[in-house]
């Protein structure tokens, strides 16, 4: 453990060095993030128009302005890809000198997803600000609501970066997950809330995002943050959910691991 | 006291059968062919504390294989292996933090970061306390001469020098046993020889254990008092460079100097003659025949001088192997890897 | 053309998984998209004046023109830009054959037909929930639409390659398309109007999703400007036009750079 502590700032400082040295490439990622929602975001706005109430899922405009503002952040908080480099990894043997080291290679993938979500701040907070200049959005989020939304985006991002890093180990079994990485992505997309609030889905959507890990990951903390989540205790109970789902995953990424790097040991090396 | 031990190790892989044409590829969707390759096949030997062994053999013969199951990245499918008291395979942290290994081809550096950074990270993953840190790194600077490179990105530099940051990072955490992979691939002559001799003094120095895969043969003359021979998957030949060409060589090179020219002598009947310039014949005869060949010799012609030696070593490791050393494509079965 | 055709089918049967999983994962991108539309007339009865079978409509043009940049026009400008990186675009200015045909016709992704298959079914589906009679004319229209759009397209693409020529480091311009081409898939009418302007006649997006799906429904309530066809073709010429002479330009710059 002492060791880890000593490892993993290390780890960060040269992942934070090198992510500066691909700055062009990473704020062309980053803007990923941001096109996306805004996207979403100005659709939903032109929807509510033809809406009967001019209300979606009890969303007005503001109301989607103000949602999709804290997707931007959460979503950009919350990212991970391991599912998409993984297989590259593995494919072109680049794992080996990682698991010739004593510690385990998830930690070094862990700090560069810091060392990303740390370096584009840069980037991404002016562009939140210029979201909320052109759309102006009212908020109504509570203080405790702030503070229980951060632990929730917290947790959601541990969430997303565990599951992520477990799903890519199937690389260890099939050459591309392109196709892997790309299910899980849009299963976030559609049943995480961000394609669309979960409230406002139709119900086999709803129906399945409630037994996935997906809204806990994104759509949670969003509505937390963005003072839709009105009940202190259903709030609790969230994070409790969240954080169950974090052990569930640890605990089958750990059995996996272990499968993954015997398989891994048979055939290649 | 043995460090390397190594039992009946065996490994067999299982590979795709390919075949070509449309119409077998599209079936190979759905049904495919395994074929089994064995890349090593029982092989036994030890290795005792501070040796430097050299494994000789073609592409593919199973040596990159061998090292990987030593260092723990692969798992046999027979026979055992201890090294420093560890099977390597189980991966526990304790062996990890006592090896290294390096493969030629593959980089354990940031690409795009200063190699001083990789060694920075590489002194905390490997817990290397700071004082022992700053000393070994800068005693490996100094020896490997990479001072000047050492705030290069590491993508700007050349190869060779790329190839000693590498061992630097190998060496920082002062590993007991060390498995170097075609260290000195790609390098340029002179590049190839500083590394040589770095290798053969840190060895003197700190008494490692090394074990060298090398395509040069330079290499492990120069390093390696002990050659193990593999090919395919088997082990030929275990023991020092003299005994390798007294094994393996199956004949003697008879070099005389004549007192006259003597053009219409029968030499190929004696033997193939590698040269006869003037008054210098160099014969290539079967070890049986040497003696033999040797009587005649001094008996027919006046000969000034006479001597009976051994090959050179380049010539009888292809002699060994035949052609197939410059044959590259069974390679693949050591890179086969994840793709099945 | 055939020959490549025929190795690319073997080289990807080669990859066995991959074969399967990509059939169904155009399905399944399908699908999304699909459920996207679903989720949106769950919810309210129109998308600034598109209806479900408008979108529908919409959504399967977007899939083939998605498609078509994939099989064709994403795979030759990466090699293009490959080829300027290493220096191995000088083999293809040594063949006596123009240089941006030749460049632009070397690959192909073959397995990405599925998108054009199955957006012009969901084209076709969406068209037909309408119950409107559409004529041969406005199929017609609704091709030529879409091939104006596609030029457009390769337009944007070879100037995208030709900046290639200065910088080297543009891998990542791929992101920066796919980023704008994002915003393609909602009509543009639902932007404020100066996004609209912008995506209308700065990048010409709306030329390539939004018109061509508007042309085939020739419903008022599109907000699509019956004279769209026009502007497509001159958007088109204009287009093609100059990616092609800012190629000729790029050339030059790179053969004097290189010698």
């Amino acid at each position: 453990m002492s060791h880890l502590l000593r490892a993993f700032p290390a780890f960060l400082r040269v992942s934070i060095q090198a992510m500066l040295q691909y700055r062009g490439e990473i704020l062309l990622w980053c803007m990923w993030g941001i096109v996306n929602p805004t996207v979403l975001y100005v659709m939903w706005s032109a929807a509510t128009r033809g809406a009967p109430d001019g209300k979606i899922a009890g969303l007005d405009q503001n109301g989607f302005a103000v949602y999709y503002f804290f997707l931007l952040i959460v979503g950009h908080l919350t990212a991970a890809w391991d599912v998409y480099n993984m297989s590259y990894l593995v494919r072109k043997g680049q794992l080996s000198p990682l698991l010739l080291r004593p510690i385990l290679p998830m930690w070094e993938s862990l700090s560069s997803n810091l060392a990303y979500k740390i370096t584009t701040l840069m980037f991404a907070a002016p562009m939140w600000l210029v979201f909320i200049l052109i759309t102006q959005p009212s908020f109504q989020t509570q203080w405790w609501q702030a503070g229980l939304g951060m632990i929730a985006l917290l947790l959601g991002a541990a969430l997303n970066y565990m599951l992520c890093y477990t799903v890519a180990l199937v690389a260890f079994w099939t050459t591309k997950l392109d196709a892997v990485g790309e299910i899980y992505f849009g299963l976030g997309m559609l049943l995480g809330g961000r394609m669309a609030p979960v409230d406002a889905l139709p119900p086999y959507l709803q129906i399945a995002s409630e037994f996935l890990p997906f809204k806990w990951m994104f759509a949670f903390p969003v509505e937390v943050l963005a003072g839709m989540r009105d009940d202190v205790h259903a709030v609790t109970r969230g994070l409790l959910i969240q954080a169950a789902w974090v052990m569930l995953v640890v605990l089958v990424f750990r059995i996996s691991w272990h499968l993954a790097v015997k398989r891994y040991s048979a055939v290649s090396g | 006291m043995a460090q390397i031990e190594v039992e009946h190790l065996g490994k067999t892989f299982k590979v795709p059968e390919r075949e070509a044409g449309l119409v077998a590829s599209i079936g190979s969707l759905f049904r495919r062919k395994y074929r089994d390759v064995r890349a090593v096949d029982d092989i036994n030997f030890t290795v005792e504390a501070g040796e430097i062994v050299g494994f000789l053999g073609p592409n593919g013969a199973g040596k990159t294989t061998t090292l990987k199951m030593l260092s723990g990245l692969l798992h046999p499918t027979a026979g055992e292996a201890r090294v420093l008291g560890h099977t390597p395979w189980k991966r526990e942290a304790d062996y990890l933090r006592r090896i290294s290994m390096l493969m030629g081809q593959r980089s354990q550096l940031q690409w795009d970061l200063p190699a001083v950074d990789s060694f920075y990270m590489h002194g905390a993953v490997y817990d290397i306390p700071k004082a022992d840190y700053q000393q070994t790194l800068d005693e490996l600077v100094e020896l490997l001469a990479i001072g000047p490179v050492l705030k290069k990105q590491v993508r700007t530099l050349s190869l060779g020098e790329r190839m000693k940051c590498e061992i630097c990072a190998s060496l920082l955490h002062r590993p007991a046993v060390l498995f170097l992979d075609e260290p000195t691939i790609g390098v340029d002559v002179e590049m190839q020889a500083r590394i040589r001799s770095f290798i053969g003094q840190y060895n003197r120095k700190h008494g490692a254990t090394i074990i060298l895969t090398s395509h040069y043969m330079a290499d492990v003359t120069a390093l390696c008092k002990r050659i193990i021979v593999i090919d395919q998957g088997q082990l030929l030949f275990d023991g020092s460079l003299p005994a390798l060409s007294e094994k393996m060589a199956p004949f003697k090179v008879i070099k005389i100097d004549l007192d006259a020219k003597c053009d219409d002598y029968p030499f190929a009947e004696i033997g193939e003659v590698i040269s006869c310039d003037d008054r210098k014949v160099e014969l290539k005869v079967p070890k049986a025949e040497a003696a033999a060949a040797t009587a005649k010799l001094l008996t027919d012609l006046s000969v000034l001088d006479l001597t009976i030696e051994d090959p050179p070593i380049e010539d009888v490791i292809k002699q060994v192997f035949g052609g197939r050393a410059q044959r590259d494509d069974a390679e693949t079965t050591e890179t086969a890897g994840a793709s099945a | 053309m055939l020959l490549f055709a025929r190795i690319s089918v073997q080289n990807f049967a080669a990859y066995r998984a991959d074969f399967f999983l990509r059939g169904i994962m155009s399905l399944v991108q399908l699908a999304a998209e699909l459920i996207v539309v679903d989720t949106i007339f769950h919810n309210t009865e129109t998308l600034a004046g598109w209806r479900l079978p408008h979108m529908l409509v919409l959504v399967g043009v977007y899939r083939m023109v998605a498609g078509g940049i994939r099989i064709y026009i994403v795979p030759n400008m990466r090699r293009v830009l490959e080829d300027i990186r290493e220096g191995t675009l000088d083999f293809v200015l040594l063949k006596p054959v123009n240089s941006q045909l030749l460049v632009s016709i070397r690959e192909f992704v073959f397995w990405r037909i599925t998108d054009l298959i199955y957006g012009g079914t969901a084209a076709a589906i969406g068209a037909s929930m309408l119950a409107k009679d559409i004529g041969a004319t406005q199929i017609a229209t609704f091709v030529f639409m879409l091939a104006a759009g596609f030029a457009i397209i390769y337009s944007v693409w070879l100037a995208l390659a030709t900046i290639g020529f200065w910088f080297i480091r543009v891998q990542n311009i791929e992101m920066v398309f796919w980023n704008v081409f994002e915003a393609g898939r909602f009509p543009v009418m639902i932007y404020p109007y100066w996004v609209q302007w912008s995506l209308t006649f700065l990048v010409p997006l709306a030329f390539i999703t939004t018109f061509p799906a508007g042309t085939l429904l020739a419903d008022p309530a599109t907000g699509v400007p019956a004279a769209a066809p026009y502007y497509a073709a001159g958007i088109a010429v204009v287009s093609v036009l100059l990616s092609s002479w800012f190629w000729r330009f790029g050339l030059k710059h790179y053969s004097g750079a290189s010698a």
